[in-house]
C-alpha cells in the first residue's frame, strides 16, 4: 500500500483544488438554486458548460453547501445542433428574502430525482435568470455568473498559503531528487553493460 | 583486460564524476568481478564453464539477498498522527462538492475500514442491514420445493424467484434474473447435483453454508436480505457503501456506526482464531477523494449540519 505521506500529499492537492481556484465564490444569500442544462456530447458548443461543471461548479458548491446545484444533461440521442445550453439561477423574491432570515440553512424543497426542472415550471416566488452557455468557455460562464449574482471571491487564508508553499517546495524537491537519481541509475546501468560486454568478449576470445 | 573498441574513452572517463551529491559507489557485484576473469582462465582452462559458474553463483547470491528481506506477516499500520483527519460534516462537505451535479441516486458514500490484521488467515465477511438501506431493489432467488409452505414464506418475505428445477434450467440457459441466491437446507443435495455451481460460483451467487445462504428459515433470511449489503475484508480493508449522496449527516452517521459495530462484532467472533482491530476509517464517495475520519461529527469551523443535508 502507498505510504501515508504520499497518500496525504495527494489528498492535500485534491482538497486544495476543491477549495481554491476559479469558481471559489460565495454567493449572496438570495441565490436559491443553480441549474445547468447542456448536452452529453461537446459538439455544438457544449464543451464550456461541461468544463464549468467539472471544475468551477465543484468549488462553487464547496463554498455554498446549502445551495442546490443540479446538472441535467441532454441525452446523446436527443441532442441536436440546436440543443440549448443554459444555466438558470433562481433568486429568492424580495418578500421571501425578508421572511427567511438565514437563507443558507433553508432546506430545498425541490425533489432530487427530477433534475429535469426547466425554468418555466419554477416556483412562482422565485425570480429566475438564465445564462446562455452555448459556445462559451468555462471562464466566460463564470464571469457572467459572477456579474449576475454579484458573488464575491474567496481569498486563500494564511493557512492555505502556507500549505501551498509547502506543497510547491515539496514539488521542487522531488523534481530535483528524481532527476538526480535518474542520472545515478543511468550511470550504474552503463557500467554494468560495459562490464557484461567485457566479460562476453573475453569468453569469445578464449573459446 | 583489453576494453572493447566500441567504447569511446571519453564515455568511460565520465563514469566517475564527483560533482553529484549521490556519490557513485561501485556495487559489490561490480567490485568483486572487475579483474578476476583473466586469472581464473589460466587457472582452470575452462573459461566458459567458469563464467557460467560465476553467473549462477551470482544469481544465487542475489536470490539469497532477496530472501533475507522477510515478507511482513501483517499489513502495515502507518502512524495516523501524520494523517489529515476530518470530522464527518467536513468530509461530507468535500465529498458533496466533488459529486456536484451527479444523479443523487447513482453517487454513493463509501466507508473503508482498515484493520490491524495478519495477511493470511480468516477474514471478516458478513452481511448486514443498515438502519438506512441504500439499495432496496435486490432481487432474490430461493431454491426450495415450489408450491410448498417454504416457497410461500419466501415469496411473502419478498423473494422474486422460487423453485428448484425451474431456476436450474433458467441458470443453465444463462438467464440469471437475481442478485442473491438462497437455498433451503433440504434442497441442497438437488442443488449440488444440478451442476449450476460452475455458473453461479464465479458470480458469487452459489449458496453455501459458509456465506449463510443455506438456511432453514427461508422467510426470515429473505427478510434480512432485502435491503441488506454484503461486506468482506480484502487486503486488510473492509469496504461497503454506507449511503446515498442525498443522505444527511445523521443518517450517514447512523449507518457508519452500525457498520463499524457489525465489523467489530465479526472481529469478536473471530477472536479465538485471529486477533484483529480497527485501525482507520475512511469515508469516500463514487467520484470523490478518500478522507480519514477522526470520529467526531462536527469539528471547529464546520458548516451547519443542515447545510450538508440539502438535497444536491
Amino acid at each position: 500500500m502507498v505510504s501515508l505521506s504520499q497518500r496525504m500529499r495527494k489528498l492535500q492537492h485534491k482538497l486544495i483544488a476543491i477549495r481554491l481556484g476559479p469558481g471559489a465564490l460565495v454567493l449572496p444569500k438570495d441565490v436559491k438554486r443553480i441549474h445547468m442544462r447542456f448536452g452529453e456530447k461537446i459538439n455544438g458548443g457544449h464543451m464550456g458548460p461541461r468544463k464549468f461543471w467539472r471544475h468551477e461548479l465543484i468549488r462553487l458548491k464547496y463554498h455554498n453547501p446549502a445551495v442546490p446545484m443540479t446538472v441535467d444533461r441532454i441525452r446523446e440521442e436527443a441532442q441536436t445542433p440546436e440543443s440549448e445550453a443554459i444555466m438558470s439561477v433562481h433568486f429568492a423574491s424580495a418578500d421571501a428574502r425578508q421572511t427567511s432570515s438565514s437563507a443558507t440553512s433553508s432546506p430545498a424543497s425541490t425533489d432530487s430525482t427530477t433534475t429535469a426542472t426547466t425554468p418555466s415550471d419554477a416556483d412562482p416566488t422565485e425570480r429566475v435568470e438564465t445564462i446562455n452557455m452555448k459556445n462559451k468557455t468555462n471562464s466566460e460562464i463564470l464571469q457572467q455568473l459572477t456579474q449576475l449574482t454579484k458573488a464575491y471571491p474567496i481569498e486563500p487564508t494564511e493557512g492555505d498559503k502556507e500549505e501551498l508553499r509547502l506543497l510547491e517546495e515539496q514539488r521542487v524537491r522531488s523534481e530535483r531528487d528524481s532527476k538526480m537519481y535518474a542520472e545515478h541509475r543511468a550511470r550504474m546501468k552503463r557500467e554494468r553493460e560495459i562490464f557484461e560486454q567485457g566479460r562476453n568478449d573475453l569468453a569469445a576470445q578464449t573459446a | 583486460m583489453a576494453l572493447p573498441s566500441r567504447y569511446c574513452p571519453s564515455c568511460l572517463s565520465s563514469l566517475r564524476p564527483t560533482r553529484t551529491a549521490l556519490a557513485f559507489r561501485p556495487s559489490p557485484f561490480l567490485a568483486q568481478h572487475q579483474q578476476p576473469p583473466q586469472q581464473k582462465r589460466h587457472a582452470t582452462g575452462l573459461p566458459s564453464a567458469r563464467a557460467a559458474m560465476f553467473r549462477s553463483k551470482n544469481k544465487d547470491k542475489e536470490g539469497a539477498a532477496r530472501r533475507k528481506k522477510k515478507a511482513r506477516a501483517h499489513y502495515t499500520q502507518p502512524d495516523l498522527k501524520q494523517a489529515l483527519q476530518f470530522s464527518l460534516v467536513d468530509a461530507m462537505r468535500y465529498l458533496r462538492a466533488a459529486e456536484v451535479g451527479r444523479p443523487p441516486t447513482s453517487a454513493k458514500y463509501e466507508l473503508h475500514i482498515r484493520l490491524r490484521t495478519v495477511k493470511n488467515g480468516p477474514v471478516v465477511r458478513n452481511r448486514m442491514r443498515l438502519p438506512h438501506p441504500i439499495d432496496t431493489t435486490t432481487r432474490i432467488a430461493v431454491i426450495c420445493p415450489p408450491d410448498s409452505k417454504i416457497a410461500k414464506d419466501a415469496l411473502a418475505a419478498g423473494a422474486q424467484v422460487v423453485g428448484e428445477e425451474s431456476i436450474f434450467e433458467a441458470v443453465k440457459e444463462g438467464r440469471i434474473e437475481f442478485d442473491r441466491c438462497l437455498c433451503h437446507t433440504d434442497s441442497l443435495p438437488k442443488l449440488s447435483k444440478a451442476g449450476v455451481a460452475r455458473i453461479l460460483g464465479p458470480r458469487q451467487l452459489m449458496p453455501s453454508a459458509k456465506t449463510n445462504t443455506v438456511v432453514k428459515d427461508v422467510g426470515a433470511a429473505v427478510k434480512g436480505m432485502v435491503g441488506a449489503s454484503e461486506y468482506r475484508e480484502r487486503e486488510g480493508v473492509v469496504r461497503m457503501g454506507v449511503g446515498q449522496l442525498g443522505f444527511g449527516p445523521e443518517e450517514v452517521q447512523k449507518n457508519i456506526a452500525a457498520f463499524v459495530g457489525a465489523v467489530k462484532r465479526d472481529i469478536g467472533a473471530l477472536a479465538d482464531r485471529v486477533s484483529k482491530g480497527v485501525h482507520e476509517i475512511v469515508l469516500s464517495s463514487t467520484n470523490g477523494p478518500g478522507l480519514s475520519l477522526n470520529g467526531e461529527v462536527r469539528g471547529e469551523g464546520s458548516v451547519d449540519t443542515r447545510d450538508v443535508s440539502v438535497v444536491n
